[in-house]
C-alpha cells in the first residue's frame, strides 16, 4: 500500500474503522496474522532472526488523524461541529470536507469579507461559529444525512509536487504506518511488535493499551512532527527542516527520550550516512509518553518525519524524510 | 427500594473526594442484599459484585462530592478555605455549611459584605474564594481548639422535593447515578443475566477519575458503562450544551466505543426508553476517560442523567428519568451475551 | 545530616539525566539495605526487608531530579537557546550561573524585551566564540542546572539550588542508615522525572506493588513578606500533607503519621497546598490504588537558584519516620 492510498483514507480519532479495515486487508494479504486489541489497535508480532533471548521492540505509529465530529444541526440544515483531535479553526474556513462513511461532500464557508467589520476581520472564529454545509435544506434532512457523532475529514487528495515534496492530509501519522508496513518486510534480529494504534490525537489512548498488553523491552514511536522551516522563523527557533532527514527527539512535552537510544540513533545515522537531524524543540507530545510509562517503564525513542502545516488539510512532507525514517529505524532495529 | 429516601440519606452523608469512608460504608450496606459480595477498597471505592459466567462488565458511578477545605484560621476566628474539586465561588456567599472539626461538625455560615459597604465597581465583580470566610460564631481560640487546617467543609442544604417528581440536593452529582446502580441491581434480580457484574461506586472523580482508574485496574473488566450527570436545559444553558431533563443521554465521540454504544442505543429502542444524544470531541470529563485506558484498554460507554445547576448545593434531577436509566441499564446488562465483542472494531 | 545533605546536593541531575545523583546515593546506602536496583527509567530502588512474618510494603519516594534548561538551538554567535525542563518561573530564572553535567559553565540571560521576558527570550552564554565553538562544548539536548554551593543561613537554615528534592533524598538516606530493623519492608525509591510529571514514581510503584506510599518532598511557604498561603512556616516542623493538586492524602495514614510525630515529640504542620503535586499522586493511582501521604519539608523560594530549608524540619521528619517504623 502506498502513501497516497494510506493518507486518502478518512479516519479521524475514534473512527479508525476505515484505516483499520484497509491495514488488516493489506497485512493479511502479505501473510501476517494481525490481531486487534481492546483499544482497537492492530498488532502484528514478527519474530526476529537473532539468537534468543531477543529484544522485544514495540514500533508504533498511529492510524488516526485529526478531524471533526458533528455535534448538532441548525434549523436551516447546517452541521455544527467540534474537533476530534486538535484543529485550529483558522485553517477550516473555505475548505472542502467529506462527511461520514458515505463521504458526503461538504464545505465550510464564512461571512463574505464585504460584510465583515474591522473587528470581525481580526477575530478568530470559534467552533460555535463554524458551520459545515452539505446543502441540506432543513434540520431534519441534515440529521438524517449526518446524525450527531458523524465524523468529518478534510477532502484534500494527495499530490506530489516541487522537488520531491508531497502535499496532503493525515501524513501525521500515516507516514509512520507506511514505514511500519515496510519494516515488516525486513529480516530483523529483534522481535518486532508492530502496532498501528488508535486515538493518538485525542490523548495517546491506543498506545497506552498496546504498551501495557505487549510488554516490550523498548518502544520506538514513528511520528510526523511539526516543522516550521520556512518564512520568518529564525533558524534557532526552527523545530526541524523538511529534507534534512528523520528528526530524532531528545525531549517533548510527553517524554524525555532514553539518552542511550538517542545517542545510538544519532551514531547509526552518522555511521551509515542516513539523513537525520535532532528535533531541536521541546514541543508537542506523542505516544512516547504513555509507552515510556507503561507498567515498569520502557525506554523509548521518537523518530519523526517533519510535517509542514501539520493538522491542516494541506500538510507537506519531503518524501526523502520518510525514506530516512524507514532506513534509520531499520538500522537501529538491527543494532539493538 | 425507596429511592427518595436513599437519595435523601446519601446526599446528607459525608463523602468529600479522598475522604469517602462514610458514604462508601453507606452505599456498601445498600448493595449488600442485592449482590453476592461487597467490599470497600483502599481508595474507598465500593465494589459490589453480582457473580455470573458471562462477560465481566463494570458499571461505575462516583460517590464523592465537591466541598471546601480549611486552609487558615485568622486571628479574628474566621476560617479561610480552598476547594476540593470544582466549586464555583459565586454559590458561596450566604451559604450555610458544616465544618467537620476534630470534635464533630460545627454549624457555620459563609459571610458576604453587604452591598452598602462596597464600591460601585466591587458590586459588579463576583467574589473570589480567598476573600470569603466561614463564620463559626466563635473566637479564634475556640475555633483553633476544634478546627484544624485540612478539615472539610460541606454544604448544609436539606434534600428538597420540587414539582413533577423533581428533587434538589447537594451531591446528586453523582449519587443520583449511584442510585441508578442500586435500582438496576434490584431489577437484575428479576432478569436473566449471564454477565459478571461489578457495580463500582468510585471515589475521587471530582479531582480526576482517580478512584475509577484504580478500581478498573483491580476489577479488570471486559467492558464498562459509566453513569454520570450531564447538563440539563435551563435558562442560559441551551441546547448547544445541554439536554432535556426528562431523558437519559448517550454520548458519541472518540472516547466511546461505537459498537457498544450502538448496542446501548438499540437496547433503549427495544425497551422504549427515551434517549437523547450528545457529543464529546475528546475527554468526556467523567470516569469513562480513565476506565477506557485501564490496562490494555476497556471498551466503554457513557450513560448520563441530566441535572440542573451542576456543582451547586441545589443540583436538581428528575426521579422519572432516574428510573428509566435504571431500567435501561438493567436490560443492557441482562442482554450482554458472550458474543458482544464480535466485530467490535471492524 | 548537613554533611550528608551537602553530598547529595552536589551532583548535577536534571530530569531525565539523574545518573550522577543515583551514584552518590548508592554509595551512601549500599551497606544498609538488602537490595539495590536501577530500573528502565533510572529510578534507584533500594529495599530493606521487614522482620514481620508478612511484612507490609511501604514505598518511600524522594525524587532525585532537578529543574533545568535544555539546549534547543545555538545562535551563530555561539549563544545557546534553551527551554525549560520542569517548572521554571520567569521572575527568578535569569541572570544566574548555570552548569552542564560535563562541567561547562554558563550564565542564563534574558535579551531586552518590553515587559517580562519569556522563555524564548532567554539564552545561555557559555563564552563560545561562535556556533562551531559552542558545539564543541555542548550538544543539542544537553541540560544545565542552577549552579551553586549550599551554604548556611543563620543557625538552622540552609540554601542551595536542587534543595527540591535532594533534601528529601538526604532525609530518606538518613532514615535508611538509622532506622535499624523494622517490621515493615521499606522500598526506598529515589525517583526520576518528578518535575516533568512524576513519571519515575509511576513505573516504580507499578513494579514494586507497595501496600502504602509516602512521598518525601518539599512544599511551599507562607512566612515571607507578601506570601501568606499556604499556612506553612519554616522551622515549625515537618509538613503532613492533606491535599495538593495531584493527591489527597489517605486520612487514616495521614493521622497515623501525625500521631507518630506526636509520639516522637516533634513539631508537625498540616498542609493544604493549592498548587503542585508529588510522587504520592503517581503512587496512589498505581494498579488498584493504595493509601498515600506526603511528608513535606517546608522550603522557601522553591524552583529558584536559592531554595531555603530549615534543618530542624529535616530532623522532625527523620524522627517522625523513625517512630512510625519503630
Amino acid at each position: 500500500m502506498d502513501l497516497k492510498t494510506l493518507t486518502e483514507i478518512n479516519a479521524p480519532s475514534g473512527h479508525e474503522q476505515p484505516i483499520r479495515r484497509a491495514l488488516l486487508a493489506e497485512l493479511k494479504e502479505k501473510g501476517f496474522e494481525p490481531t486487534i486489541d481492546r483499544m482497537g489497535n492492530i498488532i502484528v508480532v514478527k519474530e526476529g532472526t537473532g539468537e534468543k533471548p531477543r529484544k522485544r521492540v514495540l514500533v508504533s505509529a498511529h492510524m488516526d488523524e485529526v478531524g471533526l465530529i458533528v455535534t448538532g444541526h441548525t434549523e436551516d440544515g447546517f452541521l455544527k461541529v467540534t474537533q476530534a483531535g486538535g484543529i485550529d479553526t483558522r485553517v477550516l474556513i473555505s475548505k472542502r470536507v467529506l462527511v461520514g462513511d458515505d463521504n458526503i461532500p461538504g464545505v465550510i464557508g464564512a461571512v463574505a469579507i464585504h460584510l465583515q467589520s474591522a473587528a470581525d476581520r481580526a477575530r478568530v472564529m470559534g467552533y460555535r461559529e463554524i458551520n459545515v454545509d452539505i446543502g441540506a435544506k432543513s434540520k431534519g434532512e441534515a440529521e438524517g444525512k449526518a446524525p450527531k457523532g458523524t465524523y468529518i475529514s478534510f477532502d484534500t487528495p494527495y499530490v506530489e509536487y516541487g522537488e520531491g515534496f508531497a502535499c496532503g492530509k493525515a501524513f501525521d501519522d500515516r507516514v509512520g504506518c507506511w514505514t511500519i508496513l515496510r519494516l515488516l518486510e525486513e529480516e530483523l534480529p529483534c522481535d518486532l511488535v508492530a502496532a498501528f494504534v488508535s486515538e493518538e490525537e485525542v490523548g495517546c489512548r491506543g498506545a497506552s493499551g498496546a504498551a501495557f498488553s505487549q510488554e516490550p523491552d523498548i518502544g520506538i514511536v514513528l511520528e510526523g512532527t511539526t516543522c516550521n522551516d520556512l518564512g520568518d522563523i529564525p533558524e534557532v527557533a526552527q523545530v526541524c527542516k523538511c529534507g534534512s532527514g528523520v528528526a530524532v527527539s531528545f525531549m517533548d512535552n510527553a517524554s524525555i527520550g532514553n539518552r542511550e537510544l538517542f545517542r545510538k540513533a544519532i551514531a547509526i545515522g552518522e555511521k551509515e550516512g542516513i539523513a537525520h537531524q535532532v528535533k531541536s524543540s521541546v514541543s508537542g507530545g506523542n505516544d512516547g509518553g504513555v509507552i515510556q510509562r507503561a507498567r515498569e517503564g520502557i525506554p523509548t525513542l521518537v523518530l519523526s518525519v517533519p510535517c509542514r502545516y501539520i493538522h491542516s488539510p494541506s500538510t507537506v512532507i519531503k518524501l526523502s524524510d520518510a525514506e530516512s525514517q524507514f532506513e534509520l529505524t531499520r538500522a537501529l532495529l538491527k543494532a539493538l | 427500594m425507596d429511592i427518595k429516601k436513599i437519595l435523601a440519606d446519601a446526599t446528607a452523608t459525608l463523602g468529600v473526594s479522598g475522604h469517602e469512608a462514610e458514604v462508601a460504608a453507606y452505599f456498601a450496606e445498600q448493595f449488600r442484599p442485592l449482590v453476592d459480595e461487597v467490599k470497600v477498597d483502599a481508595m474507598y471505592n465500593v465494589i459490589a459484585r453480582r457473580k455470573g459466567n458471562g462477560p465481566k462488565i463494570m458499571l461505575c458511578a462516583h460517590l464523592d462530592e465537591i466541598a471546601l477545605m480549611v486552609t487558615k484560621i485568622e486571628d479574628d476566628g474566621c476560617v479561610r478555605f480552598g476547594s476540593v474539586g470544582g466549586v464555583d465561588p459565586r454559590i458561596l456567599p450566604g451559604s450555610r455549611v458544616w465544618v467537620h472539626g476534630a470534635k464533630g461538625k460545627l454549624f457555620g455560615t459563609i459571610g458576604a459584605l453587604p452591598p452598602h459597604l462596597m464600591s460601585a465597581e466591587d458590586r459588579t465583580n463576583n467574589y473570589k474564594m480567598d476573600k470569603l470566610h466561614v463564620d463559626l460564631g466563635m473566637c479564634a481560640e475556640t475555633v483553633r481548639s476544634q478546627v484544624r487546617i485540612g478539615d472539610l467543609i460541606t454544604f448544609n442544604t436539606p434534600f428538597t422535593e420540587l414539582a413533577n417528581g423533581q428533587v434538589a440536593a447537594k451531591s446528586l452529582d453523582d449519587r443520583a447515578c449511584v442510585a441508578i446502580l442500586l435500582r438496576a441491581a434490584e431489577r437484575l434480580q428479576k432478569l436473566v443475566c449471564d454477565a459478571d457484574v461489578y457495580f463500582v461506586c468510585s471515589s475521587q472523580e471530582e479531582v480526576g477519575g482517580r478512584g475509577a482508574m484504580t478500581a478498573a485496574f483491580g476489577v479488570e473488566p471486559d467492558c464498562a458503562v459509566v453513569l454520570d450527570v450531564d447538563f440539563a436545559l435551563t435558562p442560559g444553558c441551551g441546547p448547544d450544551v445541554a439536554c432535556p431533563l426528562d431523558a437519559m443521554v448517550v454520548t458519541h465521540g472518540p472516547f466511546i466505543q461505537p459498537k457498544l454504544n450502538k448496542r446501548l442505543i438499540d437496547c433503549a429502542k427495544a425497551h422504549n426508553v427515551k434517549l437523547t444524544q450528545t457529543v464529546a470531541g475528546r475527554s468526556t470529563g467523567t470516569d469513562a476517560d480513565e476506565i477506557g485506558v485501564s490496562r490494555a484498554g476497556v471498551p466503554v460507554v457513557l450513560l448520563s442523567l441530566p441535572e440542573k445547576y451542576m456543582h451547586t448545593s441545589v443540583e436538581t434531577i428528575s426521579l422519572d428519568t432516574l428510573e428509566e436509566g435504571a431500567r435501561l441499564l438493567a436490560h443492557f446488562v441482562s442482554e450482554l451475551d458472550a458474543g458482544w465483542e464480535e466485530d467490535l472494531w471492524i | 545530616m548537613f554533611e550528608l545533605l551537602k553530598k547529595v546536593l552536589a551532583p548535577i541531575g536534571p530530569s531525565g539525566l539523574e545518573g550522577p545523583v543515583a551514584e552518590v546515593i548508592r554509595e551512601e546506602i549500599k551497606d544498609v539495605v538488602d537490595t539495590i536496583e536501577v530500573d528502565a527509567l533510572g529510578n534507584l530502588i533500594a529495599t530493606k526487608l521487614g522482620k514481620a512474618e508478612n511484612p507490609r510494603k511501604v514505598m518511600l519516594s524522594a525524587h532525585m531530579d532537578h529543574i533545568g534548561y535544555i539546549v534547543t538551538g545555538v545562535e551563530k554567535e555561539g549563544f545557546l537557546r534553551v527551554t525549560n525542563v520542569g517548572g521554571i518561573g520567569m521572575n527568578n530564572s535569569y541572570n544566574r550561573h548555570v552548569v552542564f553535567a560535563g562541567g561547562v559553565n554558563g550564565v542564563v540571560v534574558a535579551q531586552p524585551v518590553a515587559g517580562q521576558p519569556a522563555l524564548k527570550d532567554l539564552f545561555v552564554d557559555i563564552g563560545a566564540a561562535d556556533r562551531e565553538d559552542a558545539l564543541k562544548m555542548v550538544s543539542l539536548g544537553d541540560v544545565c542546572v542552577y549552579a551553586g554551593e549550599c551554604f548556611r543561613l543563620g543557625e538552622h537554615r540552609v540554601a542551595a539550588p536542587a534543595m527540591d528534592d535532594r533534601c528529601a533524598c538526604a532525609l530518606l538516606v538518613k532514615l535508611l542508615q538509622t532506622v535499624g530493623d523494622t517490621q515493615d519492608t521499606i522500598i526506598a525509591v529515589f525517583s526520576v522525572q518528578e518535575e516533568v510529571g512524576c513519571r519515575g514514581a509511576k513505573v516504580a510503584s507499578f513494579a514494586k506493588e507497595p501496600d502504602v506510599g509516602i512521598a518525601l518532598d518539599v512544599t511551599g511557604w507562607g512566612d515571607t513578606p507578601g506570601v501568606t498561603q499556604p499556612e506553612i512556616k519554616l522551622g515549625e516542623g515537618i509538613g503532613v500533607k492533606v491535599m495538593d493538586r495531584a493527591s489527597i492524602s489517605n486520612p487514616e495514614l495521614r493521622e497515623a503519621l501525625m500521631a507518630a510525630g506526636e509520639k516522637a515529640g516533634v513539631k508537625t504542620q498540616r498542609e493544604v497546598l493549592p498548587y503542585g503535586g508529588t510522587d504520592a499522586g503517581a503512587m496512589q493511582t498505581s494498579r488498584a490504588g493504595i493509601p498515600v501521604c506526603t511528608l513535606s519539608v517546608p522550603c522557601r523560594y522553591v524552583h529558584s537558584a536559592c531554595e531555603v530549608i530549615d534543618m530542624r524540619d529535616m530532623d522532625a521528619g527523620l524522627k517522625l519516620l523513625q517512630t512510625y517504623f519503630a
